[in-house]
């Protein structure tokens, strides 16, 4: 990290713990630690991958810089300023895409500038642009179940960056398309991140697509969430698919693997339990 | 488009027909064929009678079904979201609701007398379940994913109920109101029969006891044509107002 890059994000010692239910039989709570100690700092414009395992709580640290998970101890700041609860900071996409069913494409764009009270004349015009980015304005009129899944991420892209929030959050957005779509999407991604200079967290749990896509990846380990090592990916851009085939990228991906393996000896214990609270704090993601 | 009208239209045909055949076989006391009961309905249109019956029982019908959907969509939004409330809501409307409409009748009589008050009354009761329910059950359903991602945007409470939690239980709370309209015309139909001076229901009942068999069939036909009226206007309502729903996925009522 360079001296006169700004600091956007800036997550220091965060720790989030959950209450857990025990079996009927012990009875009782007991505390489950979903990140421990979590320093990160993200620079304007940096694009940073989260890698791990499930329940290693990478989408729970995207959630709480979403202001929508409360963290436990800890201070985490986007663009200077202290997250305590949902920011115009921050903008995020899920993996199930969250579109408004009742609202045509272009209404769901809107949305976020309705919010923010935008008039209506300058709603449509900014939702229209972000359509024509990401290329689906001939969809404007349509309601989302028109659409394939490629395409309502798409929108649920535009419809993130229409209230022009400083930081893209991304929840494994692309774990529900196929291979091809997903190949498209990554170039697509990177074109409008090129274009509109957003920092973007992405989480996955596909090291490919975090290499292919990061300036940075964060691997994290679960039991507790930690983040183990935090890697540079010095593969020049513009980037092609090309580049997966390359040596260094398969390096990276060694590297990568290596460090999941060393962690991965999770007991049964702590899979179950981890499984079990997802299934409780999110039950349309995980059922998708 | 032929076939769809032929699909539709063919069994109501063959009725019709049948309506045309069987009164000649049959005490004309009990069914008198199909043209003396046109000519029946001519003449009470004509005279003003019947419109003045139809009007009266249409008010009422609507009047009580308004009352209903304005207290049965808000209580309802609050009971699907509050959950304790509900619970203690819920034993009560468990009752009521199982108790006979037709059961309570009297008693709405007997309180407010057999005029138009007891009337919006019962319908208003009557109506209330349906609406209530599909908004509780509409609310409930709300996606947890789409009240987050709503969230994520800083939305405040009363834009959350405003543009996600309302719109998401729409297509419950359209079903539940057409079946209220529905209930609505049959609940009224049996209160003007027991204790009223004007109506539909009034006057099938009393041509019945007059022996003016082809009036009281104008009246049950009557009946029929503005229940099917009504539940189509309901039913392009519901389609125009859901018009954002894959076809072919219907939500239960």
């Amino acid at each position: 990290m360079k001296p006169e890059d700004r600091i956007e994000i800036s997550i220091e010692e965060l720790s989030l713990s959950y209450n857990v239910r025990k079996s009927k039989r012990e009875g009782g709570n007991s505390t489950f630690l979903a990140l421990q100690d979590i320093n990160l700092q993200v620079r304007e414009g940096e694009f940073l991958s989260l890698v791990g395992p499930s329940g290693c709580g990478k989408s729970t640290l995207l959630y709480v810089l979403a202001g929508l998970n409360k963290k436990t101890s800890g201070c985490v700041r986007v663009c200077g300023e202290e997250i305590n609860g949902p920011s115009l900071h921050t903008g995020i996409i899920m993996q199930a895409y969250a579109l408004f069913p009742w609202r045509t494409i272009q209404k769901n764009v809107e949305f976020g500038l309705e919010i923010k009270r935008t008039p209506k004349a300058e709603r449509a015009k900014i939702a229209a642009g972000l359509i024509e980015l990401v290329g689906l304005s001939d969809f404007a009129g349509s309601y989302p179940y028109e659409l394939s899944g490629g395409m309502k991420q798409r929108i649920a892209i535009a419809r993130a960056l229409a209230y022009d929030p400083d930081v893209l959050l991304m929840d494994e957005p692309f774990a529900a398309v196929d291979e091809q779509t997903k190949n498209l999407l990554h170039e697509e991604l990177l074109r409008i991140w090129g274009k509109t200079n957003k920092t973007i967290i992405f989480v996955t749990h596909s090291i490919e697509e975090a290499i292919f896509l990061s300036d940075r990846v964060a691997v994290m380990t679960p039991n507790p969430g930690t983040i183990k090592a935090v890697i540079d990916i010095d593969i020049d851009r513009p980037r092609a698919g090309e580049v997966k085939s390359s040596q260094e990228f398969s390096k990276y991906r060694s590297r990568i693997w290596q460090l999941l393996q060393n962690s991965a000896e999770m007991t049964d214990d702590v899979k179950t339990e981890t499984v079990r609270h997802m299934l409780e704090t999110r039950p349309q993601e995980a059922i998708i | 488009m032929i076939y769809k009208v032929f699909k539709k239209s063919v069994v109501i045909a063959v009725l019709l027909v049948l309506w045309l055949i069987v009164p000649n076989f049959v005490h004309s006391m009990f069914l008198p064929p199909l043209g003396t009961v046109l000519k029946a309905g001519g003449g009470l249109a004509a005279s003003g009678e019947l419109w003045m019956h139809v009007c009266t029982s249409l008010k009422i019908a609507f009047a009580g079904l308004m009352i209903s959907t304005v207290i049965a969509i808000p209580l309802g939004i609050i009971l699907g979201w509050f959950k304790t409330v509900e619970d203690y809501i819920d034993p009560v409307f468990q009752v009521v609701r199982n108790t006979s409409i037709l059961a309570m009748l009297p008693v709405f009589l007997l309180v407010l007398g057999i005029g138009d008050a007891s009337k919006y009354a019962i319908i208003t009761w009557a109506t209330l379940p349906p609406t209530l329910i599909n908004t509780i059950q509409g609310v409930k359903n709300a996606d947890p994913v789409l009240i987050r991602s709503a969230k994520s945007m800083s939305i405040g409470n009363i834009g959350l109920f405003a543009k996600v939690i309302i719109p998401s239980a729409m297509p419950f709370i359209l079903a539940g109101f057409r079946l209220s309209a529905g209930i609505s015309l049959i609940v009224l139909v049996g209160a003007e029969m027991l204790g009223a001076r004007y109506g539909l229901g009034f006057m099938i009942f009393n041509y019945m006891h007059a022996y003016m068999i082809p009036n009281m069939y104008v009246g049950i036909l009557s009946l029929a044509i503005i229940g099917m009226i009504v539940n189509s206007l309901l039913v392009m309502l519901e389609n125009y107002l859901t018009r954002w729903r894959e076809k072919g996925v219907g939500v239960g009522a």
